[in-house]
């Protein structure tokens, strides 16, 4: 589903942001995404949305792979992926259900499978009776609802967030949380890059991959993780303390 | 179609900036129409006095009438002559009686016409400057019976330093006028679509190819363009309109121009969006 390769990647040849990255998720799985700022985590989400090319080695992501996908083909590849983001990312000039909608107007579907598909996803999100609210009118929870419910619509391979409690109080964080474990529970794959470690409490048998100073150095149960691990320098095994 | 729509939407939901770029656009077409308008009407008041053009072939009296008539059609012939009128000694007579007006009874007295016969020349339009009546009046000139040619030398030559500087200055001042219009209507459009930086990122993250980004933001421009050149149109045509009711007649555009303004409008807002976001595209 989503594989890394001794990926490389960052904004000078010199001075790659993130080195020798290897790991793979697959289908239905949910993975924890943890680091100290800076340390890479949103340089490897953007690697997986292709905002960004590896310098090396290869990464795959469904059928899609770094080397051969053409800058042609990235749009198709991002409809296959449910992008959420710390900011929500919705437009504000659009209502709820038209932000919705979006995601999948792009795609060119018809308007009355556009209309159904987005009544169903707000309702998923409990936001049923908010299809015609602004983000404006909306809280904080409800607006990153709203952008989940936007990056479920296309029916994606898998979820990527990115710091998605990271403007939320504690308990709207949990909730939304809880969320994503439910759409996890269906079986689409979720990767949620956070640093909000209260939220990792009581999950335990939860995989978490750990990236600090460009590198993954861990990639196992978040129960068993423990700071002062040394680089993970082959393949699969995680180090398990 | 879908994207007109969509194009009709984002103008709703960015109305300052959809408003800014409008007029922009529109003034900055209102400013080249109307500058095309003085020019327009510049160029009625030459073709009117360019119309005065005439060369007049003083005959001796004792002309031969048949060599006159020989005259009349060879130099009807020359290229560029629209009409020669034959003056009789008498019809001239008439006329300058009819010029003097109330001081025609110094006439009375006169036992001979003192007032020749002349040949009346005009020339055909695209003719009438000197090069051409130069021509044409020194071949009169020639010609044995012709007592004297006038033509308004002095005038003549004016006229075209006059017409030569008009179109040099016009030319220039058009093409500055039209630089600082792209300018002012590409600057508008590059806010506006700057201001929509984040709706193009997330355009892209859902997915958007940069076609179907590219095409709203297209038609949105042009639409934005053309609305400023039907702004631009009902300016001028207003402007047009109380000035020849109010203080004089002034030429006004046909419909080919106010087509070719609020087309101009729909060019530019179309180009505009387009280099504007070039850069937003090129970069994921």
């Amino acid at each position: 589903m989503i594989e890394f390769n001794n990926v490389s990647a960052g904004y000078a040849k010199s001075a790659p942001v993130l080195d020798g990255i290897n790991f793979h998720i697959d289908k239905g799985e949910f993975v924890f995404l943890t680091g100290p700022s800076g340390s890479g985590k949103s340089t490897l989400l953007k690697l997986i949305y292709h905002d960004l090319r590896p310098l090396s080695g290869t990464l795959r992501v469904a059928e899609y792979n770094s080397r051969r996908i053409s800058r042609r083909k990235i749009p198709y590849l991002r409809r296959k992926l449910g992008i959420v983001f710390q900011d929500f990312g919705l437009l504000e000039s659009r209502t709820a259900g038209e932000n919705v909608a979006f995601a999948l107007e792009v795609t060119g579907a018809s308007r009355s499978f556009i209309r159904r598909r987005v009544s169903e996803a707000l309702e998923h999100m409990g936001l049923a009776g908010k299809e015609r609210c602004y983000p404006q009118e909306l809280s904080g929870g409800e607006q990153q609802r709203v952008a989940i419910a936007r990056a479920l619509v296309g029916e994606p391979y898998a979820l990527i967030a990115d710091e998605p409690t990271g403007n939320l109080d504690p308990s709207i964080s949990r909730e939304i949380l809880k969320r994503l474990e439910d759409i996890n529970a269906m079986g689409m794959a979720v990767l949620m890059a956070t640093h909000d470690y209260s939220l990792l409490v009581d999950r335990d048998h939860v995989r978490r991959l750990h990236v600090s100073g460009g590198r993954l150095i861990y990639d196992g149960p978040t129960g068993s993780f423990a700071p002062e691990e040394p680089p993970v320098t082959g393949n699969d095994t995680p180090t398990v303390v | 179609m879908r994207s007109i729509r969509e194009a009709l939407l984002g103008f709703s939901r960015a109305k300052t900036m959809s408003f800014f770029a409008i007029l922009s656009t529109g003034f900055s077409l209102l400013v080249l129409g109307l500058f095309a308008l003085a020019l327009l009407n510049l160029n009625t008041l030459i073709r009117y006095f360019e119309s005065k053009v005439e060369i007049v072939v003083y005959l001796r009296d004792n002309a031969d009438t048949g060599r006159v008539g020989m005259a009349v059609e060879d130099l009807g012939r020359i290229d560029g002559v629209g009409r020669v009128n034959f003056v009789s000694k008498e019809e001239a007579l008439e006329n300058f009686r009819r010029d003097l007006g109330a001081n025609s009874d110094l006439l009375q007295d006169l036992e001979t016409n003192p007032v020749p016969a002349s040949l009346n020349i005009t020339m055909k339009p695209g003719f009438r400057d000197t090069l051409h009546v130069q021509a044409v009046a020194e071949r009169a000139a020639e010609l044995p019976f012709v007592e004297e040619v006038d033509y308004g030398r002095e005038w003549l030559r004016r006229m075209d330093i006059f017409k030569h500087v008009v179109s040099v200055v016009g030319m220039i001042s058009g093409a500055l006028l039209a630089l600082v219009a792209v300018v002012l209507i590409s600057s508008a459009i590059k806010i506006a679509v700057f201001s929509r930086s984040r709706e193009i990122f997330i355009m892209k993250i859902v997915g958007a190819t940069n076609g179907y980004i590219r095409r709203a933001f297209l038609i949105e421009g042009l639409l934005k363009g053309l609305l400023g050149g039907v702004l631009a149109t009902a300016v001028i045509f207003a402007v047009t309109e109380v000035f020849s009711r109010k203080l004089i007649p002034i030429t006004g555009f046909t419909d080919r121009y106010y087509l070719y303004t609020v087309a101009a409008g729909a060019l530019m807002g179309l180009l505009g969006s387009w280099i504007s976001l070039g850069r937003y595209l090129r970069r994921i």
